[in-house]
């Protein structure tokens, strides 16, 4: 073997060839990042010198009943869109998997809304949902059901927001779950079969476990972008109203950007950046092992 | 397999359901941005009406940002696509062959840094980026963009380039080729289906992505998406039909792609949110 194909030889021209990525994300998030710790110890606004707090910002949005707004909000967002995404997904992924009519043409339209910006997503669903024109409010009339107030009322409105969420990673969660079910050996089933178990049987023993990696990936995945979670809740109700609707990246950024707090703001921040790495400790832990272990 | 009539009649009705569930809000805005006004507000909606493009010239007359903003759009996003494929082939391919502590520390890193929410750094890049006179400019948005997704990007690349077999590098480095040589020569060619993979992913996002947008551009570079938000939120009411015809034209562009792309957008997500 020569000297620059052994695995652990590294010739300049390898380092040189790692810098651009690694010097992106040091400079686009890891030293703002850095700064913004430092920001949130400090009371800061726009050309103001900042002044260190230690940790009172920390303590003043802890106890600004807004933030737990957004927080309650983001739970509740990321808790149903997570899990509706996950059974609707799982159900798509086996009846696909059985074989099913025009395969391909069903596959494109399933992954269609995956193509499709928030804001374009907000105008369908604003446009259906709209309470005096909107076919759905106009349908849930003539069955003599309330209409849908999202712009009044912020359960309906984080309902909307729920739909929307849904609608447009439904295409990811499925995919994984799709591709993961496609991998699982036929003669599996056919010997579970022979031995005379159910479906649901079969479902429980065979599916779902040998599936569980491919389910940890997507809803890991899906925790950690929902939690980041800011066009859908701007473009649909702004947080309003009476910011009642905040979600947390929302009230970030009115903190920020309307009230220019930036302490309050930069504490927000890193109350975010740690909400991520707890959501991430059981992927982090396995990324450790495979980067770090066999190294 | 034979199935019983009740179970064929209950899986067709799934499937239509799960189609209409996906397409529809597509097709009605699609369709709609093709209706004079009098029948875009129809209830129960109408697929009988004679298609005008009145709402696409009222778009023209009323909107001209729109179509520059179109423009913007595409800049961006072709440079932050190239950008990202670019130094995620880079990296992907020495993270598939060298194996080091701190080459393995700096992957842990990348995945690492990647769940730092994207709103947090808004908040020191926003001065920054003022007092560099880059508010407002293509590059910026480039550059974040790109920043977004090099990390899913060298990992997809990483598992594209572990599937070429490392005696193609050998003969190469018999033969004389240098390291760069060798990933331009041997790996970039075999990794093309992981490029466009990764390239599909950074162009979806780049096209469509609203936050940085909004925070980092107010006219020069502002993109398409911003001008739809302006015209949703629009105070003297919302012109649906010219709304419908912006709509159409910001999304089918990247809905074709997306359709014609597709197997390598699941051939990607396998092998870099799986494996990754």
């Amino acid at each position: 073997m020569s000297a620059l194909g052994n695995p652990n030889r590294l010739h300049p021209m390898h380092l040189a060839m790692v810098v651009p990525v690694q010097a992106l994300l040091i400079a686009t998030i890891f030293l703002p990042s850095m700064y913004v710790f430092w920001l949130s110890l400090n009371e800061s606004s726009f050309g103001v010198a900042p002044k260190f707090v230690g940790l009172r910002n920390y303590i003043e949005v802890l106890s600004d009943p807004y933030f737990w707004r957004a927080f309650v909000n983001t739970a509740i967002v990321i808790n149903i869109v997570v899990y509706l995404e996950l059974a609707l997904g799982m159900a798509m992924a086996l009846l696909f998997a059985t074989g099913i009519p025009f395969r391909k043409t069903m596959i494109s339209i399933v992954l269609a809304p995956y193509a499709i910006s928030e804001v374009a997503a907000v105008v369908m669903w604003r446009f259906m949902l709209d309470p005096s024109i909107g076919m759905v409010s106009q349908t849930l009339t003539a069955l003599g059901l309330p209409t849908i107030e999202w712009s009044v009322v912020p359960a309906h409105g984080l309902a909307v927001i729920c739909a929307l969420s849904v609608w447009l990673h439904l295409p990811f969660t499925f995919l994984i779950l799709y591709a993961a079910r496609l991998a699982i050996p036929a003669d599996l089933y056919e010997a579970a079969r022979i031995d005379g178990a159910s479906p649901w049987r079969q479902f429980i023993h065979i599916t779902v476990p040998v599936l569980m990696p491919a389910i940890l990936v997507a809803v890991l995945f899906r925790y950690i972008f929902a939690f980041r979670m800011f066009s859908e809740v701007w473009l649909v109700t702004g947080g309003g109203p009476a910011r009642s609707t905040e979600v947390l990246a929302v009230y970030l950024y009115q903190e920020a950007f309307r009230y220019n707090e930036f302490g309050i703001a930069s504490a927000t921040g890193w109350l975010m950046v740690a909400g991520s790495i707890l959501l991430a400790i059981p992927y982090l832990r396995s990324l450790y092992k495979r980067t770090l272990t066999d190294a | 397999m034979r199935r019983p009539l009740y179970l064929k009649v209950l899986r067709g009705l799934a499937l239509l359901a799960i189609a209409f569930w996906s397409a529809f809000p597509i097709a009605l805005v699609v369709m709609s941005s093709f209706k004079p006004a009098r029948d875009i507000f129809v209830f129960p909606p109408t697929w009988a009406f004679a298609p005008t493009l009145q709402n696409y010239a009222g778009l023209w007359l009323r909107w001209p940002d729109f179509f520059r903003t179109l423009g913007n759009s595409l800049i961006v996003t072709l440079g932050a696509t190239a950008l990202a494929v670019i130094v995620s082939a880079m990296a992907g391919y020495v993270y598939s062959r060298k194996r080091n502590p701190y080459l393995a520390g700096s992957a842990f890193f990348m995945i690492f840094v990647r769940l730092f929410p994207p709103i947090v750094v808004t908040l020191p890049l926003f001065p920054l980026v003022n007092a560099l006179r880059l508010n407002d400019t293509h590059l910026i948005l480039v550059i974040l963009y790109a920043t977004f997704f090099v990390s899913m990007g060298t990992m997809i690349l990483k598992a594209f380039v572990d599937q070429i077999p490392r005696e193609l590098d050998e003969a190469a480095m018999v033969d004389g080729a240098g390291v760069w040589s060798v990933f331009w020569r041997v790996i970039l060619p075999l990794s093309a289906q992981g490029m466009i993979a990764v390239g599909v992913f950074v162009f979806v996002y780049a096209w469509n992505e609203f936050l940085f947008a909004f925070i980092f551009t107010t006219s020069t570079a502002k993109t398409a998406p911003l001008v739809l938000s302006e015209m949703t939120g629009a105070v003297d009411g919302v012109e649906w039909g010219v709304l419908f015809a912006a709509t159409t034209v910001q999304l089918v562009p990247v809905l074709l792609f997306v359709l014609l792309a597709q197997k390598y957008l699941i051939a990607g997500l396998t092998a870099g949110a799986t494996k990754g």
